[in-house]
């Protein structure tokens, strides 16, 4: 039971890490982002006393805060390099972390109240994230992030600013990485500087590829199976399980490259289907993009 | 103030040591249908790749509509009524027909990500009349493939249609097209002709890149052909073509015909019948 409530605060993680690489941007600050609030939370709830609704709300708003800053100072990076600079604000946390010991307990870490920690707050918070995630899918903001994603150069000539796009995209994944930080750190109830570092970073990134990042529901189940198949093979395999699960990884990344989640095969499989059995005319296979041919009236 | 909706002038653009566009200046007033003419190589699609603002030009001054847009990001070009289509199809992966089309009204919605996540009226009727309108444009264009297609998988002349049609999403005034009938027959680029007539009355000026000598002397009112990057004549697309450095662009000179044809008679010579 509780690796599959860890399977659901990474699954909250992988949508972060999803809500920005829908912009075109892959971003590790996700786990940045909930280690300041976790922290944060750690602080104010040890010192001041909190109920979770506003811990939780106020754990989202700063990270939507620190999505913005970060927006601000890295996107004007190009793509490898802005990973590799979210990767370092993973690692500068931690000596953050070891560097205040007055405001996070330093190398010894820090005790966080339990409240939010229960499967109502998970399930709640994942439901809510999700809704937000499909309702964005269609949108106006959806359909420009998906343009940028694919091709930045062409979005631009559709009046669509890729900045303006990816600003918006890391800010959400500022707001669902913030929410999970809060969540974490309610688990675990002790947080300390490794909690939040680059093994969660790496996860849920792995559940993002493995679940597929063309769709809000890839980063949910990638998570599941992710969280759960280390579990499952630990008793057969023993030690061996992370290899299993690693090799697994290169397999899906090599025969399913946009993931287990794959709206785009789904979609071929439709056109597929529509092409022999639908109202379009016969003739030559509409797949190819073959030279010109005259067209047959339907 | 100019009258003219697109006003290139002097425009230059150097690659490393090749320059690919050398202070060409091209002037079309609105409501007109001008080709872009020039062997492979000539430097049209760099001089729409600097109208639309995917490249920057080294110098020179470009205004669009009476306003100046020298170096301003392709976004903003697009804002002020610029709309394109590519040589080599750029559709985005994994998106549909209707999909791609309504991503190209981005600029013309007014709904937030706020009225998107409380599932407010506005926004959902927002999303409906897109989806109408986007259907509308694929119409208008000629696409009559499925909406709910992949659009790569599409026939290489109906990705062009939705092309055209994603470009017309952004309500242009001034739509650019390059080769817009490339691998499309007699009969098809006929018909992307009497679409540019249509577009035209309806007020767009349009700028195309076309190889299609028919198509261009049928559809198109004036022309600027190009060569090495260079203007080389610009008038009535009949007058142009006929003239003496157009047809050596285009063919070769007269002597380099003539000693190709001394040259193949001398290699036929010893081993021919």
């Amino acid at each position: 039971m509780i690796t599959l409530q860890f399977a659901g605060v990474n699954a909250l993680f992988a949508l972060a890490v999803y809500a920005s690489l829908w912009t075109g941007v892959l971003s590790l600050a996700p786990v940045f982002f909930g280690a300041v609030s976790a922290f944060t939370f750690g602080y104010f709830a040890g010192t001041l006393g909190m109920t979770p609704l506003l811990g939780l709300l106020l754990g989202a708003a700063l990270g939507a805060a620190l999505g913005a800053v970060t927006a601000g100072l890295l996107i004007r990076l190009d793509s490898h390099y802005l990973a590799m600079a979210t990767i370092a604000m993973v690692l500068i946390g931690r000596v953050l972390i070891l560097n205040l010991p007055e405001q996070t307990g330093g190398a010894s870490g820090t005790l966080v109240p339990g409240d939010l920690g229960t499967w109502a707050w998970l399930i709640g918070t994942l439901l809510v994230a999700a809704y937000l995630m499909a309702r964005l899918a269609g949108s106006r903001f959806g359909l420009a992030a998906d343009a940028v994603r694919e091709d930045p150069a062409v979005a631009e000539t559709l009046a669509i600013s890729p900045r303006r796009i990816q600003f918006v995209g890391m800010v959400i994944s500022g707001v669902l990485g913030g929410a999970a930080g809060i969540l974490q750190s309610s688990f675990l109830r002790y947080i300390g500087p490794d909690t939040f570092y680059t093994h969660l970073g790496f996860v849920t990134l792995a559940a993002v590829v493995l679940g597929g990042a063309f769709h809000w529901l890839g980063p949910i189940v990638g998570a599941v199976v992710f969280t759960i198949l280390p579990e499952l093979l630990r008793e057969p395999m023993g030690e061996y399980d992370r290899v299993v699960t690693g090799v697994l990884l290169v397999v899906i990344i090599i025969y399913m490259p946009r993931g287990l989640v794959d709206v785009r095969r789904l979609r071929l499989v439709r056109s597929g289907w529509w092409r022999r059995d639908g109202p379009a005319p016969g003739g030559p296979d509409q797949g190819e993009p073959t030279a010109a041919r005259a067209e047959v009236a339907p | 103030m100019s009258e003219l909706a697109v006003d290139i002038v002097g425009l230059t653009k150097a690659f490393g040591g090749l320059t690919a566009v050398d202070d060409v200046t091209i002037q079309v007033p609105p409501r007109r249908i001008h080709g872009i003419l020039g062997p492979n190589g000539a430097g049209k699609t760099t001089v729409l790749n600097m109208v639309s603002g995917f490249i920057q030009a080294d110098s020179g001054r470009l205004d669009v509509l009476g306003q100046d847009v020298t170096g301003m990001r392709p976004f903003q070009i697009a804002r002020r009524g610029v709309g394109r289509t590519y040589q080599n199809i750029r559709l985005f992966p994994g998106m549909t027909v209707l999909e791609t089309v309504v991503a190209g009204a981005y600029g013309q919605r007014r709904s937030t990500i706020a009225g998107a996540l409380l599932m407010s009226p506005a926004e959902r009727r927002e999303r409906r009349e897109m989806r109408a309108r986007a259907a509308d444009l694929l119409d208008r264009v000629g696409c009559r493939a499925p909406h709910s297609a992949l659009a790569e998988t599409l026939s290489y002349g109906d990705q062009r249609r939705v092309e055209i049609a994603r470009a017309l999403a952004t309500n242009p005034r001034v739509l650019l097209l390059d080769e817009p009938t490339a691998g499309m027959n007699d009969a098809e680029s006929q018909e992307v002709g009497q679409l540019l007539v249509e577009l035209r009355e309806s007020g767009l000026t349009l700028i195309l890149i076309e190889h299609n000598m028919r198509l261009v002397e049928d559809f198109c009112e004036t022309v600027s052909v190009m060569n090495s990057g260079a203007l080389l004549a610009e008038g009535a697309p009949t007058w142009c073509l006929e003239q003496d450095k157009v047809k050596e662009a285009y063919f070769g000179k007269r002597s380099d015909a003539a000693r190709i044809a001394t040259l193949r008679r001398a290699r036929r010579g010893p081993g021919g019948s």
